[in-house]
């Protein structure tokens, strides 16, 4: 009997949304086919903003897009339901630019969304701290510096120190009030936090994996070792 | 943007070292990407004394150069050099971004250093020949006497800050965290008594293209280079100095991040008039390109002809030439999504439309624009004709309220309404009672939580205190957790788990015989795989069965999106190859029905043709695909699946390029023993051991009581080459000693 074995991207994410399924999130999968409302404009990324620069996109033929981020899946599932609204996005996401070691078009975010009365930064830094406490142990920490995502205000990229070091390894911040809006929600009532993570780098640095192309290469002798 | 701190202070004094500074700015909202510490001493000024060819390579030369007491033979190959000119050398040792640099022999010749391109010294990316020093550059003395010698920060700017993509702009964030507001200084200009109002005037065609232009006239110049100072600052930031005129520009875009463009007075008329071009219209750039426009791009004409792309690039017809003897210099404001557009159209990117498409100071067009023409005078012998030719003014900004209680609420931070207000009027806001308005810098602040975000960056979230959310009921199942139950079946029957990338590639339709036309289509694909969108999961597995050749069987899945023009659903697809891949293929199918509901899930051989196709070496191989939505709906109603974590031990192990050996090893070892830790241990033994996989574990009386055999597959791989048989047994004997002495075990032989 041969023995089988699962991606460490998907072994990776479900360690990572037990954690948030115990907070009380939902698991949405939003397409990965998307139209430019809900990947850009619905999320304040007006047309003919430099914003639009930051990624690097895969337009269709029939004008939608390959969505940049999951965070299209923040006003697809909050615009049917009412607040609280607690969720994670897991999914693929797209860059269309040349590949190598370190850069990769296709790739794995996952996505976390909370709105209700009150939700305020301090909300946002305890899920964190508690999400990577459970990742990399007791020790871990978290701090914010200030970014800027047109879907959030404000924005924070976000360190997670680990063995010592601080590590780039997420976008976050406070929805901003016209996604809010978007979502048929009162932004003078609600506010809530939403954030991004790279899952693909969280595995590479779990591992010491040297090629990001391994993860899609179909290829056992990396596969079988997970 | 780079940024050299030497030019910070000019404006203010900084009391952290350059890793501090970095660190408070990147916590405060300007990230530095890296931090350049100056040249290194062993890079001196040289001069080339000889050239001759390279014996053995066309494009390389052997430059022996001087530096005052030593020479020094070099192996170079930029075009660039002539003997003479005055070079960097790199001498053994120097530190380089690039590295340490050692004594190196380049096709057969010994070099003894290096002449160095900008971006080998970290002066910006320019990499198109050496840098060729001034005349006045002193022969040995070490390159950071004269550029290079202060710290250069790389700084990544969001685009909501165009204010910060400057020296001064950078400097009013640092001074801010010093808890200090830096004022310019007043800058006061001494014209002559010619007015420019006798011979120019300007005419904005539609203000919301350009809110704002000011021109100024500087005659009696003369042409010729920078002073050394100036063109050592541009050298340190990667810019390559071109004139006097030319350059002050450059400086002042870079100091107060206002671009400016110069024309050449004599080749313009009376009037400077700014309108949208009209379609088919032809401007030839100063790069020397004709551009045909569109109906919609901002363009500076005078009474007969465009003399510039506005806020992209200037025109050849109005170009500053050796025989200048008088300029306009404009500073002006232009419509930030018109100038983006024309760019992209244009597919132009210069240091002047990346500011104008962030945002300028609308505040300070007059003082780059009188700074500006003080530099050009100083440098240029240039007289300043009185009065400036303008059209336009700055444009109001609302006021936002400043909500002190809803930026406490937000932030979850206690700060006080005069802590508050500080800082805001730190930042160069103006407040009137409950309202403030955003300094002419600012064009990202329009509402109560962009207060808030100045706010909180400025007063340190470090300081604010974690909050525990509120607590929620588990929401139910979605099809994600179906999902990972299927995996888990199919991990069970001996699947591994692949993803693919979503595309096909014109070589992919083709073996798969799949119609362009049934598929989506990239319209600004970079790479030719990433042509088409996938229809079936079918390709890609069949690529990889082909992609893996050394395993006897090839058991795969993928879980994932596939795309047709009207939808897009989530499907599974299997593939077996190699031996008994058809029956357990069908036991597997039969599984994922008991197990998932998972009905009709078929099961085809892929013909002969296809195999060729696709370059798949084992005969049998058997594929199938099947949508779940609706037997995850269905398995849903009733059942709760729960995610199963793997707590498995992984020992990564990077994949050579190079085919790796397999030997198999069983062992008698006592029944207590974990296979585990026997693979913990063969690990442990060599980096060579790229996997060890548990195949085999029974008890019987015949290996003796209490005694079991566990069994491995071991792959042994050189990340540089073929491995030899000799060199895996030689391994093979190390784990098996070690395993005999470690575990009381013995070899089955």
């Amino acid at each position: 009997m041969i023995k089988g074995s699962i991606h460490p991207i998907t072994e990776f994410l479900r360690t990572a949304i037990k954690v948030f399924r115990d907070l009380g999130f939902d698991v949405y999968e939003g397409p990965e086919v998307e139209t430019e409302w809900y990947n850009f404009d619905a999320l304040n990324v007006p047309a003919e903003h430099p914003a639009r620069d930051m990624q690097d996109t895969f337009w269709l033929k029939n004008r939608k897009v390959l969505r940049t981020h999951t965070s299209n899946g923040q006003v697809r599932y909050a615009e049917t339901r009412k607040p609280p609204i607690k969720a994670v996005f897991p999914g693929t996401v797209f860059r269309n630019e040349a590949t190598d070691a370190k850069h990769e078009t296709t790739f794995t975010q996952l996505e976390g969304l909370y709105i209700d009365e009150n939700v305020k930064v301090g909300h946002l830094i305890w899920t964190l701290e508690t999400f990577f406490k459970e990742i990399y142990g007791p020790d871990a920490k978290i701090r914010l510096k200030p970014s800027y995502f047109p879907f959030v205000e404000p924005g924070f990229e976000v360190d997670v120190k680990h063995d010592g070091k601080w590590l780039e390894l997420l976008g976050a911040g406070m929805v901003h009030p016209t996604v809010i809006k978007n979502m048929n929600l009162d932004s003078e009532k609600y506010s809530g936090f939403a954030f991004g993570l790279g899952i693909d780098r969280m595995v590479i640095i779990k591992y010491g994996i040297e090629d990001i192309r391994h993860f899609r290469s179909g290829d056992l002798r990396f596969l079988k070792q997970f | 943007m780079k940024i050299l701190r030497s030019w910070l202070e000019d404006y203010t004094d900084i009391p952290y070292s350059d890793e501090e500074l970095a660190e408070r700015l990147s916590l405060s909202g300007t990230a530095v990407e890296s931090i350049e510490k100056g040249i290194d001493d062993r890079v001196v000024v040289a001069e080339i004394k000889r050239i001759e060819p390279h014996p053995n390579a066309d494009r390389l030369q052997l430059a022996t150069v001087s530096t005052g007491g030593q020479e020094f033979r070099v192996v170079c190959g930029a075009p660039n050099i002539a003997v003479g000119q005055k070079v960097p050398l790199a001498q053994i040792g120097a530190k380089l971004p690039g590295g340490e640099l050692g004594k190196a022999t380049i096709r057969g010749v010994e070099s003894v250093g290096m002449l160095c391109a900008a971006d080998e010294l970290g002066l910006g990316d320019d990499h198109s020949g050496i840098i060729i020093l001034s005349d006045t550059h002193i022969v040995g003395k070490p390159l950071n006497h004269y550029l290079g010698k202060s710290t250069i920060f790389d700084f990544e700017i969001t685009p909501n800050r165009g204010d910060c993509l400057s020296h001064f702009g950078i400097a009013r964030e640092a001074a801010a965290l010093l808890d200090k507001q830096i004022k310019r200084e007043p800058m006061s200009v001494s014209t002559i008594s010619k007015k420019v109002s006798d011979s120019l005037e300007v005419e904005i065609e539609k203000t919301e293209i350009c809110p704002q232009y000011q021109a100024r006239i500087i005659e009696n110049i003369t042409i010729k280079e920078s002073p050394q100072w100036l063109k050592d600052r541009l050298v340190s930031l990667g810019q390559k100095p071109i004139n006097n005129i030319v350059d002050a520009t450059n400086y002042i875009m870079l100091d107060l991040g206002q671009p400016l463009h110069a024309f050449d007075a004599e080749k313009v008329g009376k009037k400077i008039i700014i309108r949208k071009s009209k379609k088919g219209e032809i401007v030839e750039t100063l790069d020397g390109v004709k551009r045909e426009l569109d109906n919609k791009t901002i363009l500076i004409t005078d009474e007969k002809k465009p003399i510039a792309i506005a806020g992209i690039m200037g025109g050849q017809n109005s170009e500053i030439s050796n025989s200048t003897t008088a300029v306009i210099l404009e500073a002006a404001e232009f419509d930030p999504v018109s100038i983006r557009k024309s760019a992209k159209l244009l597919n132009l990117s210069t240091d002047a439309n990346y500011r104008f498409e962030r945002g300028i100071d609308s505040g300070s067009v007059e003082y780059a624009l009188n700074k500006a023409a003080n530099l050009i005078a100083e440098i240029s012998g240039g007289k300043i004709l009185s009065g400036i030719a303008k059209a336009g003014e700055r444009k109001k900004v609302d006021a936002v309220k400043i909500e002190t209680e809803k930026i406490r609420q937000l932030l979850g931070l206690n700060i006080r309404d005069d802590q508050i207000i500080h800082i805001l009027k730190l930042l160069g806001f103006v407040i009137s009672n409950d309202n403030c308005t955003a300094p002419s810098w600012r064009r990202d602040i329009n509402t109560w939580q962009d207060l808030a975000e100045e706010v909180g960056r400025i007063y340190g979230y470090d300081k604010i205190i974690p909050v525990k959310i509120a607590k929620s009921n588990k929401p139910k199942e979605s099809g994600y957790f179906f999902d990972e139950l299927v995996k888990d079946i199919l991990k069970k029957n001996g699947f591994s788990e692949i993803k693919t990338y979503p595309f096909l590639s014109e070589d992919d339709i083709k073996a798969a015989q799949i119609k362009a036309s049934s598929l989506l289509e990239v319209a600004n694909p970079i790479q030719q795989e990433n042509k088409y969108l996938r229809n079936s999961l079918v390709p890609n597995l069949l690529k990889s069965v082909a992609k893996n050749p050394s395993f006897d069987q090839t058991f795969l899945f993928e879980l994932g999106h596939v795309f047709t023009k009207d939808e897009e659903i989530n499907v599974l697809g299997i593939a077996a190859a190699g031996k008994d891949a058809k029956k357990l293929i069908e036991v597997t199918a039969k599984d994922l029905l008991d197990s998932a509901g998972i009905k009709d899930l078929e099961i085809s051989e892929i013909s002969r043709d296809d195999l060729g196709r696709f370059k798949i070496r084992k005969p049998l191989t058997y594929v199938g695909e099947i949508p779940l939505g609706k037997f995850a709906d269905k398995y849903l109603e009733t059942n709760q699946p729960v995610l199963k974590i793997n707590t498995d031990k992984v020992h990564y192990r990077q994949v050579s390029k190079f085919p790796a050996i397999t030997r198999d090893l069983a062992f008698i070892v006592d029944k207590k023993v974990k296979p585990d830790e026997v693979t913990d241990m063969i690990y442990s033994v060599s980096d060579l051991v790229n996997r060890v996989e548990l195949f085999d574990e029974f008890t019987s009386d015949k290996f003796g009581k209490g005694k079991k055999n566990v069994a491995f597959h071991l792959y042994l791989q050189m990340m540089d080459r073929t491995m030899k048989d000799t060199e895996a047994d030689t391994i093979i004997k190390k784990i098996v000693n070690k395993i005999n002495k470690e575990f009381a075990a013995e070899l089955r032989k």
